[in-house]
């Protein structure tokens, strides 16, 4: 764990000396304060984020993968990658440590979204339910663990950041658009029961009606391990291939 | 892998102590391809600790799939290595901890500097804050970094990289040093330093260096290994080596050839002298032929006494006038270019193929 930390405290700070890093969170906070703007700070509406945590699926959707795209796959280009496999450290540790960098990252860009809280707080009226907000930053924590667990997984497969970020995002996309497809004729009656059990999108607005489901919270992270599991089986591989 | 590990075949025990083997390096009958490409075939090679050895070859010739597979980066097919007692697969977390490697060209984060590499790298090999303060002030010292240590990697020159990147194999002060081209992008004088470096490392620890440089083996080994066509073709030291290289003493004489007939009297001479077996016009050198003179070559019988006295005794006797006379020395080129002749050059293909395969994409 020692390892899988250093590694992530490593990432973690590569990212705030990076543009890149910058222009991600840059991104990220002006989608989130349009989405507040469109969405939220209506007059008349009542005082509820329930809409934000909703679209939370979308605004993550260019944010993960732009966190994630780099984070094995330029070790690979770079060649820094044969430096943490001589090293003793276990491809879980390695996966670990990246995983939790991008969450770290992820967790310090979304700290000035409470802002958001605060305007709630300070001028609605009456005053907001606190609950559904702090499910729906629950859901929003779950989700993004899931998206960037699809990120590492891609990054593990490619020495091209840019391929990366591609595939991230296309897996994701189709996670989100997949309940759209339900009731079609052309899916089979087994593939609307797989759509059920893994798309997000209406495990998410449980969470922004403020109902924290054990079977939810089970979900977001079952398959959130299943795909970091994927990729220290790619990183065991690229060692012993 | 299990898989691969399956497929090992065991050493007899060669009777060394279990002790013995805990403070070496052996390398058994390792073999490795890449798809149809037979990169290193059947090698096996053993380190112990106080000796500088030299993993010499031309490029391709699998020195750095040997040196990959002795750091735990690419699994053998078959065959093992056992670092310290530890097998490089069923035990690859213990046998790294007792390695340091540099990789050819030093890759390393730019964003970070020389310092907070280190302190990166001691706490991957579990050093605490302490141990690593300490050893990351002894290796910037060691590697004379201590003026860049705060600065950018990135903005650092490909030499002080290189001194970054064996700062960091350092670090953790293993007992065996792999150093894959170690001088890759010094400069003359950073080559010198590195070089004595490099031998102080040897002192009690084993060290390993691939190279294609000839001279880097001949001024900082102990022991050399040449690899080539993916096969171990020598074992010894460079003075060995280089003796294999001459059978017989050789000879160059240079002749003035400014009458008619002086060819065939220096030939005739030469030829007639007491223990010469072979002599051979150097046709090689043409600018001798254009400026009237020239080059013989006299090879000695094996046994023979310094022929130089006699050759010259009997130029004066027979009129001729002598430019050169000198007795070549033995030469670890020679004998590189001897064993490397005629390998094939395939595992150049698959050093390609293991970059490829690092980069690899979908």
């Amino acid at each position: 764990m020692k390892r899988a930390r250093a590694i992530a405290a490593r990432e973690l700070a590569s990212y705030f000396r990076t543009p890149a890093g910058w222009v991600i969170v840059a991104l990220y906070l002006f989608l989130g304060g349009l989405f507040f703007m469109l969405w939220t700070l209506v007059p008349g509406k009542p005082a509820s984020m329930r809409d934000l945590f909703m679209l939370s699926g979308w605004l993550l959707l260019p944010v993960a993968p732009a966190i994630t795209m780099r984070l094995i796959a330029d070790e690979i280009r770079a060649g820094t990658m044969e430096g943490l496999l001589t090293s003793p450290v276990g491809a879980a540790a390695i996966v670990a440590g990246k995983f939790m960098g991008a969450c770290a990252f992820l967790t310090i860009m979304s700290l000035p979204t409470l802002v958001y809280v605060g305007v709630l707080f300070a001028h609605a009226s009456p005053m907001p339910d606190l609950g559904p907000i702090l499910a729906g930053y629950l859901c929003l924590a779950l989700l993004a663990g899931l998206y960037l667990s699809i990120g590492v997984a891609a990054s593990c497969m490619t020495s091209n950041a840019t391929l990366a970020f591609m595939l991230t995002f296309f897996a994701i996309l189709g996670l989100l658009l997949a309940p759209g497809l339900m009731g079609s004729r052309l899916l089979p009656a087994w593939g609307t029961g797989v759509i059920e059990a893994v798309a997000p999108m209406p495990r998410i607005g449980d969470f922004a009606r403020g109902v924290i489901a054990l079977s939810n919270v089970v979900y977001f992270l079952s398959i959130t391990g299943i795909f970091l599991l994927a990729a220290v089986s790619i990183v065991e591989w690229r060692r012993w291939r | 892998m299990p898989a691969a590990n399956a497929q090992r075949g065991g050493r007899p025990d060669r009777g060394l102590s279990d002790t013995l083997h805990e403070h070496m390096i052996e390398v058994d009958s390792v073999h490795k391809a890449f798809g149809r490409i037979r990169a290193v075939r059947g090698v096996s090679f053993d380190l112990a600790p106080g000796k500088v050895t030299g993993l010499l070859g031309p490029n391709g010739a699998g020195k750095s799939t040997t040196i990959r597979m002795i750091a735990g980066s690419v699994p053998p097919d078959r065959g093992g290595i056992r670092v310290f007692g530890h097998d490089t697969i069923d035990q690859g977390e213990e046998s790294r901890r007792r390695l340091g490697y540099l990789p050819e060209s030093a890759p390393l984060y730019p964003e970070m500097t020389p310092l907070e590499y280190l302190h990166f790298r001691g706490r991957l090999y579990g050093m605490d804050t302490k141990g690593r303060r300490a050893a990351a002030a002894a290796v910037l010292e060691r590697c004379h970094l201590n003026e860049v240590a705060r600065r950018r990697i990135g903005t650092l020159s490909k030499g002080t990289k290189q001194r970054v990147g064996l700062a960091g194999a350092l670090l953790h002060n293993p007992p065996a040093l792999i150093l894959d081209e170690p001088t890759n992008g010094l400069d003359p004088t950073q080559i010198h330093e590195a070089r004595r470096f490099i031998r102080e490392l040897g002192l009690g620890r084993i060290v390993l260096i691939s190279s294609h440089i000839l001279t880097e083996i001949e001024r900082m080994c102990d022991r050399v290994l040449v690899m080539a066509g993916g096969e171990l073709k020598a074992d010894a030291t460079p003075r060995d080596l280089a003796a294999r290289s001459i059978a017989g003493a050789t000879y160059v004489v240079q002749i003035r050839r400014d009458k008619p007939g002086d060819d065939e009297r220096a030939l005739r001479l030469l030829r007639n002298l007491p223990f010469v077996q072979d002599l051979q016009p150097n046709t090689a050198d043409r600018s001798t032929l254009i400026s009237g003179w020239s080059v013989w070559v006299v090879t000695a019988k094996d046994g023979a006494p310094d022929l130089r006295e006699s050759i010259a005794q009997g130029c004066m006797q027979q009129g001729l006038l002598v430019r050169e006379l000198r007795k070549e020395t033995a030469s670890l080129e020679k004998a590189f270019l001897k064993l490397v002749e005629g390998t094939e050059e395939t595992p150049a293909v698959a050093a390609q193929t293991i970059k490829a395969r690092e980069e690899s994409t979908l």
